[in-house]
C-alpha cells in the first residue's frame, strides 16, 4: 500500500504542477515534486524519501519527454540532503526550512546541469537563472505548505485531546 | 518481532540506497543517450573500461603461448633445424632472383611514371580479442580515438579487406568483419567490371547480391572494392568467386571466399582517411 501511495502521490504532484503551470505562470517555477520529497524526508522516513525522489523524478522525465534519469538523479540527491539536514539540525523554523528546501532545489538543478555536461548535451545559460528563481519560489512555497500542514496537525491533535 | 537496526547501520543503509539509486539513474541515462558519433554511451563506457583488461589478458595469453612455443614445444627441434637449414639455402637463392626481378620492376615503374595512391593514411593495430559468440564476427583492436581511429574506418591486411570500425573508444576499437551478417561492401568483379554489393552471411563465406543473372561472373574471378560505399578505398582485394549460378530471382547467386584469413588475423592496418569525422 505504501508503494502505491508513493507512486500515486508522485504522479499527482507532477501532473498537478504541469496542469497548474499551464494556467498560472508561477507554477512553472514551483517544484511540487521537490516539496513532496522534502515532506517525506522531514516528516516521514529519510530512506523512503530517496525512493520517493527517484520515483517522482523518473515520472517527471517520462511526462516531460526527457531521457529517463535526469530528474530522478537530482531529486534523489535532494532527498538525501534534506534527510541528512533534518537528522542533524533543528529545522522547525520557517527560515531554516526555506533555506534547506531552496538549497535542495538548487542542488537538484546543479546535479542535472552536471549530468548534461557529463553526458555531452548542450546547456543554455538561461537554465542557471531559471534554476535560481525556481529554488527561491519552491523554498517559499514549501515553507507555506509545511506551515499549513503543521497548523492542521496541531488543530487535529487539539481536537482529539 | 521486528529488529531495529543500530543508528549507525541505518545511516549506512541510507548511503547505500543513495549510491544504488544514483548509479541506477546514471546507467538508465547512458542506455538512452548517444554521443555525437551516434554511439550509445554505455557501450562506449564498457569498451573504455574493458579495454585495459582485454589488453592485459591478451598480453598474458600471448606471453604464455610464446613460453610454450619457445621452451616447451621442442619436439623434433634438431631434425627440424637441419631441414630448415636446407630450406633457407634454397630460399636465399630464390630471394636473390626475386630481388633482381623487383629491381627490374622498379625501373619499369619509373619508366611508365606509375603513381601510387599516396593519400591513404594508415596505422597498424593488433587484434586483442574476439567477440565470445562465434557468429557475431566482431574483433577488438588495440587502437582507438587517441590514434585517430573513428567509426567507419576501413580495416585491411596485405591480403585484403577485413572489416570496418563500428565503435571507437579512447584506446581500443570494435571492428565488424565483412563476414558479419550485417556487413556490406560495394564491390566490382575485376575481370568484367560488373558492380555488386557484397554481404556477410554470418559464416565464413560471403555473398554478392544485385548482379543480374545474365552478367558474366565466373568461378575464380577476383572481387575488388568499388569505393562506392565511401568506406573502403577502391581497388582493394575482397576475395575470389567460388560459386556463381543463376538464382531463382533475376539476380545471380554468387559466393565469395574472403581474401584475408579472417579466422587467424592478428595484425591489421586501419585506414584513417575514411570514417566519421571527429567530434
Amino acid at each position: 500500500m505504501k508503494v502505491l501511495f508513493i507512486a500515486g502521490s508522485s504522479f499527482v504532484a507532477v501532473v498537478a504542477q504541469m496542469i497548474a503551470g499551464n494556467s498560472f505562470f508561477i507554477f512553472n517555477f514551483l517544484d511540487l515534486s521537490l516539496i513532496l520529497v522534502a515532506y517525506w524526508a522531514i516528516y516521514r522516513h529519510r530512506t523512503q524519501a530517496l525512493f520517493v525522489g527517484s520515483t517522482v523524478g523518473l515520472l517527471q522525465d517520462a511526462l516531460l519527454g526527457w531521457p529517463l534519469g535526469y530528474n530522478g538523479f537530482g531529486k534523489t540527491i535532494a532527498a538525501f540532503v534534506i534527510g541528512q539536514a533534518a537528522k542533524r539540525f533543528n529545522i522547525e523554523g520557517p527560515w531554516i526550512r526555506f533555506a534547506l528546501i531552496s538549497a535542495a532545489s538548487f542542488l537538484n538543478a546543479l546535479s542535472m546541469l552536471l549530468l548534461f555536461l557529463l553526458l555531452q548535451r548542450n546547456v543554455s545559460v538561461i537554465f542557471v537563472g531559471a534554476s535560481l528563481m525556481q529554488s527561491i519560489i519552491t523554498g517559499g512555497g514549501g515553507v507555506l505548505l509545511f506551515i499549513a500542514l503543521d497548523a492542521y496537525k496541531r488543530t487535529h491533535t487539539d481536537k482529539v485531546s | 518481532m521486528s529488529v531495529e537496526l543500530a543508528p549507525k547501520g541505518r545511516e549506512s543503509q541510507g548511503i547505500y540506497v543513495l549510491i544504488f539509486l544514483l548509479l541506477l539513474h546514471l546507467i538508465l541515462l547512458s542506455l538512452q543517450i548517444e554521443d555525437p558519433t551516434g554511439a550509445i554511451l554505455v557501450k562506449k563506457w564498457v569498451l573504455f573500461a574493458g579495454a585495459p583488461f582485454i589488453s592485459l589478458f591478451a598480453g598474458v595469453t600471448r606471453g604464455v603461448g610464446e613460453v610454450w612455443i619457445n621452451y616447451v614445444w621442442l619436439h623434433g627441434a634438431r631434425e627440424e633445424n637441419a631441414r630448415l637449414h636446407q630450406a633457407v639455402g634454397r630460399l636465399l637463392l630464390e630471394a636473390r632472383s626475386l630481388e633482381q626481378a623487383r629491381q627490374e620492376n622498379e625501373r619499369l615503374r619509373r619508366l611508365l611514371a606509375f603513381k601510387e595512391n599516396a593519400s591513404l593514411q594508415s596505422i597498424g593495430a593488433r587484434v586483442v580479442a574476439r567477440a565470445p559468440d562465434f557468429l557475431s564476427r566482431v574483433v577488438y583492436l588495440d587502437r582507438g580515438e587517441a590514434d585517430g581511429v573513428r567509426a567507419d574506418c576501413a580495416v585491411v591486411t596485405d591480403s585484403g579487406i577485413v572489416g570496418r570500425v563500428i565503435l571507437a573508444s579512447t584506446h581500443s576499437s570494435q571492428v565488424q568483419l565483412i563476414t558479419n551478417a550485417d556487413a556490406s561492401v560495394g564491390v566490382v568483379i575485376e575481370r568484367t567490371g560488373v558492380p555488386g554489393v557484397l554481404r556477410g552471411s554470418g559464416g565464413h563465406m560471403l555473398e554478392i547480391g544485385y548482379i543480374g543473372g545474365t552478367e558474366d561472373v565466373a568461378v575464380g574471378d577476383l572481387v575488388l572494392t568499388s569505393g562506392l560505399d565511401r568506406i573502403y578505398p577502391k581497388g582493394l582485394p575482397v576475395g575470389r568467386v567460388i560459386e556463381s549460378a543463376r538464382g531463382k530471382t533475376v539476380f545471380r547467386e554468387i559466393r565469395v571466399e574472403p581474401a584475408a584469413d579472417l579466422l587467424r588475423i592478428d595484425e591489421v592496418l586501419i585506414l584513417l582517411g575514411a570514417g566519421a569525422p571527429p567530434p
